[in-house]
């Protein structure tokens, strides 16, 4: 009979369905323990400013998220009222595993170690950076100080 | 534990398996398909259908060429999106092939357009950039194409919306791809302005000019379902980019406003509207679409009809906007929520991709496209299940329709080359809630579009199928034996005659259709043809495992059982040949059991030519499909003075007593139509059946019988059942009186009596005449009534008598 045989192919249909979507849940499952396993050994390193504003007192920041604005936005993270800043003059960013400094096409310019800076640069323990007539200086916490273990991307467009 | 450690398969790998699966699945799709003539015709003998072949055939070769374009090129990007893409366009490929195969054959040819744009995008890693730097040439030559169809419009179906821009048979509909170019217009935008959070107005006033160029060329074309997900898109894309919730609250004002404007302006928009809101007031005309796909979805019940054995075609537009109607017909709530989950995987997976992007365009991109795909499918779904109103749109990947298809690829093709940054390090996410709330909301749609798929689909089911409207019923008659209305010698009355595919039914004995009515794919049923429907149709009196059983299998209900009537068609021939061609109706009855032996109803019809007559003789005043016999009401009259006068009753009040317990203010309780009895409050009028039983009353010692016209069915294995009386007898009379009347009323030198009498109402005259058996009547008693529309006492006279002289016989 025609019917009990098209019926096994129909459940048969079925099944192939759910074997699809039970194949891919099982593959994203497994997909998020790996992710979760490797995520869970990377951490952003807290950083430290030692900031020396102008005609004001050194303070220390701590920061654990991954992006610190410095000017004179009030946005920003790291804030002085002070003309020589520019609202949204530099950019300290983890990615890569490293902290960055990014210039934000301020007026007067943001220098690290003295040296004017024109693209995004890794920064380590004690280095000196100036934006205006502020001076801080970076430390990081112990892990992070690690050579860098993957290849610096020699561009980095489309990173805003 | 121990599999858990095992290398997990690259991606690549994963992608080529899932693929596997998705070719398994529609391999099994074709094969039933090649078989399901066999399952629809209960043999192996029948002609298969091949042609399907070719589009499986198209699908593999699309798909095995962009999966070999990503191996070589992007096997890092993600394994998930391809597979789920090509399920669902095979699944809609085939099932367009199903339903329309020239449309099947379309469909394949741009399938394989599709591949090869894809195949061609993943060897330019520059796409994106270039997206995003020439957005306003891409939105603004968008723009213009869609404003060309002002002009140039055209419509393959016939339609009056002109959405199409064609030439040589090669249709390209431009909302399809605007809606593309909308998202990485407003991802591009956004993501180089957003980080400037004030002022927010101004920053949108280019966003909101070019979107409302896009809407008002929608509304001036009437593509309102569009309108609504270009409203969808942008408010999204601003909530994604923002995280104000604003943007979302006030779209849908914003859609809610512009439904209810539309309501008012647009008859498509109230049309529709209308046809959501109470589709059940106006089933045939303007929610014609929607009844009918609920049909589809409440036959498909929890595992489907199987594919190629359904009628999905009785869907208007199925191939299009209706096809989630077709796969939930042949698939069942169990294919369905298969696709609904694989839509929810593609969600989610485009939006892993949007949250791991490596920039803001990508990611605002990546969520864009997203969220566009999966709100576009939950609103046709939902337009399907009447969960949201109807918008003409298609179910991406699914639905017929090239340019659909080649956009839904397309978004693919970004969302894999956005996946392949993922090895980049994620760009900040500000904002994490318009991440979590809008997947959630898509989520929670489609959750919602499966429980109401599954209240039509197992709730409803039986409700809605038993529907005049579902015509799956008069197409189970054509492959399915239904059986026979045989007389009570087993002479056939009413057969099926034919093969399987194309049973259509016979009426052996014509001048008997007001009685056996007729059953018929337009007019419907009528007669004992609808009072018996299902035991001929096998519903009624087989086990309710073998119906089960052929529901499943089939769809259809198991061949129909043979029901034997208590007519006598010697008898009926001479009624009918004594009535002639006058109005008027003869009941003949057994007047112990109330088995009706011969029951006229004059004018006639030929029910086998219905199809040609069938609109006059139901527009006719002389009413020719009514069962006077049985539904005609006529007032007594002087019908039963006679009797009244035997008994010394003269009293209004003692009349109507004795009328009552005629049973002339009681509806006749037997397996046919009937008219309902007079209310005691108002003009007495009665049908013939019913002063046949009080005859039957004189003549049966005072004892009125239930009437009978079904005897008993033919229940394979246990042969005839007999059906009983729906009600018991009733004591009318004193037996004494019964028999003074008899007595009184005697036809000298015979064992009849009779009496009969005119009646008048609104203008016209009626002649009844009564008789019966007598008390010294040693055999059989029987009793007639005739009923003449004119004024013939004495023919209804000789009617009677010829009759019942013959019965005795």
């Amino acid at each position: 009979m025609s019917g009990p045989v098209l019926l096994v192919l129909r459940l048969l249909i079925t099944a192939s369905i759910y074997a699809f979507l039970g194949w891919a849940l099982w593959a994203l499952w497994r997909d998020v323990q790996q992710q979760s396993a490797l995520l869970a050994n990377r951490k952003i390193p807290t950083i430290s400013l030692n900031i020396r504003p102008a005609r004001e007192e050194l303070r220390v920041s701590h920061f654990v998220q991954p992006e610190i604005l410095i000017g004179r936005d009030l946005a920003a993270d790291v804030r002085a009222d002070d003309e020589t800043l520019s609202a949204r003059h530099a950019r300290l960013t983890y990615h890569h595993r490293q902290w960055w400094l990014e210039d934000l096409q301020s007026t007067n310019g943001t220098f690290l170690n003295r040296e004017r800076l024109y693209t995004p640069t890794v920064v380590v323990s004690g280095d000196q950076v100036d934006c205006g007539s502020m001076t801080f200086t970076i430390s990081l916490a112990t892990e992070s100080i690690n050579p860098p273990t993957q290849k610096i991307p020699s561009q980095l467009d489309d990173l805003d | 534990m121990q599999r858990l450690l095992q290398p997990p398969p690259t991606r690549i790998q994963l992608q080529s398996r899932l693929l596997i699966t998705a070719a398994v699945f529609l391999f099994l799709y074709a094969t039933v398909l090649t078989l399901s003539p066999a399952a629809r015709e209960r043999t192996w003998d029948t002609a298969y259908r091949w042609t399907h072949w070719l589009g499986y055939a198209s699908w593999c070769f699309s798909i095995g060429m962009i999966h070999w374009q990503v191996r070589r090129k992007a096997p890092e990007s993600d394994p998930y999106l391809l597979p789920v893409a090509a399920l669902l366009s095979g699944w809609g490929l085939l099932t367009i092939w199903r339903l329309l195969p020239d449309f099947g054959l379309r469909q394949a040819v741009w399938m394989i357009l599709c591949a090869l744009l894809v195949f061609l995008g993943l060897r330019k890693p520059g796409l994106l950039r270039a997206l995003r730097r020439y957005k306003y040439v891409w939105l603004v030559s968008g723009l213009l194409l869609m404003s060309l169809t002002l002009i140039f419009g055209t419509n393959p179906m016939g339609g009056s919306q002109r959405l199409w821009l064609g030439c040589c048979g090669f249709y390209l509909q431009p909302s399809e791809p605007l809606k593309l170019l909308l998202v990485v217009y407003l991802a591009a935008y956004l993501a180089d302005r957003m980080p400037l959070k004030l002022r927010l107005f101004t920053l949108l006033a280019p966003t909101l000019l070019l979107t409302g160029i896009a809407l008002l060329l929608l509304f001036v074309q009437r593509d309102l379902g569009t309108a609504s997900v270009f409203i969808f898109i942008y408010a999204s894309s601003l909530y994604f980019a923002s995280g104000r919730k604003r943007a979302l609250l006030a779209s849908g004002a914003l859609i809610l406003l512009g439904g209810l404007a539309g309501y008012f302006a647009f008859d498509v928009v109230r049309l529709r509207i209308d046809a959501w809101l109470n589709p059940w007031l106006d089933p045939s005309g303007r929610s014609y679409q929607i009844v009918q796909s609920l049909l589809a979805i409440a036959n498909g019940g929890i595992l489907g009809r199987g594919i190629g054995i359904g009628n999905p075609g009785l869907v208007p537009v199925a191939h299009s906007d209706f096809i989630f109607a077709s796969i939930a017909e042949e698939t069942g709530l169990a294919g369905t929520v298969g696709l609904l989950l694989a839509i929810g995987l593609f969600t989610a997976r485009g939006m892993t991709i949007a949250i791991s992007a490596a920039n803001r365009f990508q990611r605002l991109l990546a969520a864009g496209l997203t969220t566009y795909l999966s709100a576009q499918s939950i609103l046709i779904i939902g337009g399907n299940l009447r969960l949201l109103p109807l918008t003409g749109i298609t179910l991406p990947f699914v639905s017929y329709g090239g340019s659909s298809l080649v956009v839904s690829f397309v978004s693919v093709l970004i969302l894999m080359q956005i996946s392949l940054t993922e090895e980049e390090e994620p760009a900040p996410l500000p904002m994490t809630q318009p991440y979590r709330l809008l997947p959630a909301l898509l989520g929670l749609g489609l959750l919602a579009a499966a429980l109401v798929n599954g209240w039509w689909a197992v709730a409803r089911s039986p409700a809605l199928l038993t529907r005049t409207d579902n015509a799956r019923r008069a197409i189970a008659d054509r492959f399915v034996m239904r059986g026979s209305l045989l007389d009570q010698h087993n002479t056939p009355i009413t057969v099926t005659l034919g093969e399987s595919g194309d049973y259509t039914r016979a009426y052996l004995y014509p001048d008997l259709a007001p009685v056996t009515g007729y059953t018929h794919p337009s007019f419907g049923q009528a007669g004992l043809e609808a009072s018996l429907d299902n035991y001929l149709r096998g519903l009624q009196g087989n086990p309710a495992s073998l119906i089960w059983w052929n529901q499943l299998l089939y769809g259809t209900p198991p061949p129909g059982l043979d029901v034997r009537l208590t007519l006598d068609l010697e008898l009926q021939a001479q009624a009918d040949e004594l009535l002639g061609d006058r109005a008027g109706a003869v009941v003949l009855l057994n007047a112990k059991n109330g088995e009706i032996l011969a029951m006229a109803s004059h004018p006639s019809y030929d029910p086998n030519r219905l199809d040609q007559i069938g609109e006059t003789v139901a527009g006719s005043p002389s009413a020719p499909l009514l069962n006077r016999a049985t539904q005609g009401q006529y007032p007594p009259g002087e019908a039963l003075s006679p009797i009244l006068d035997v008994l010394n009753i003269r009293m209004e009040k003692e009349i109507q007593s004795l009328y009552t317990s005629f049973g002339l203010y009681e509806t006749p309780d037997l397996r046919m139509p009937v008219a309902i009895a007079s209310d005691p409050k108002e003009p007495l009028l009665v049908s013939p059946l019913q002063m046949a039983l009080a005859a039957a009353a004189v003549s049966g010692n005072g004892v009125r019988p239930a009437a009978r016209i079904a005897q008993a069915v033919n229940i394979h294995p246990q042969g005839w059942v007999i059906l009983p009386p729906n009600s018991g007898p009733v004591e009318a009379l004193p037996p004494a009186d019964a028999r003074s009347v008899s007595q009184a009323l005697n036809i000298p030198d015979t064992n009849f009596w009779q009496c009969r009498g005119q009646a008048r109402r609104d203008g016209s005259v009626y002649s009844w005449y009564l008789a019966g058996t007598d008390a010294n009547w040693q055999g059989t008693p029987l009793a007639v009534a005739v009923v003449l529309e004119a004024n013939r006492p004495d023919l209804a006279e000789s009617i009677g008598q010829k009759l019942l002289g013959t019965a005795v016989e």
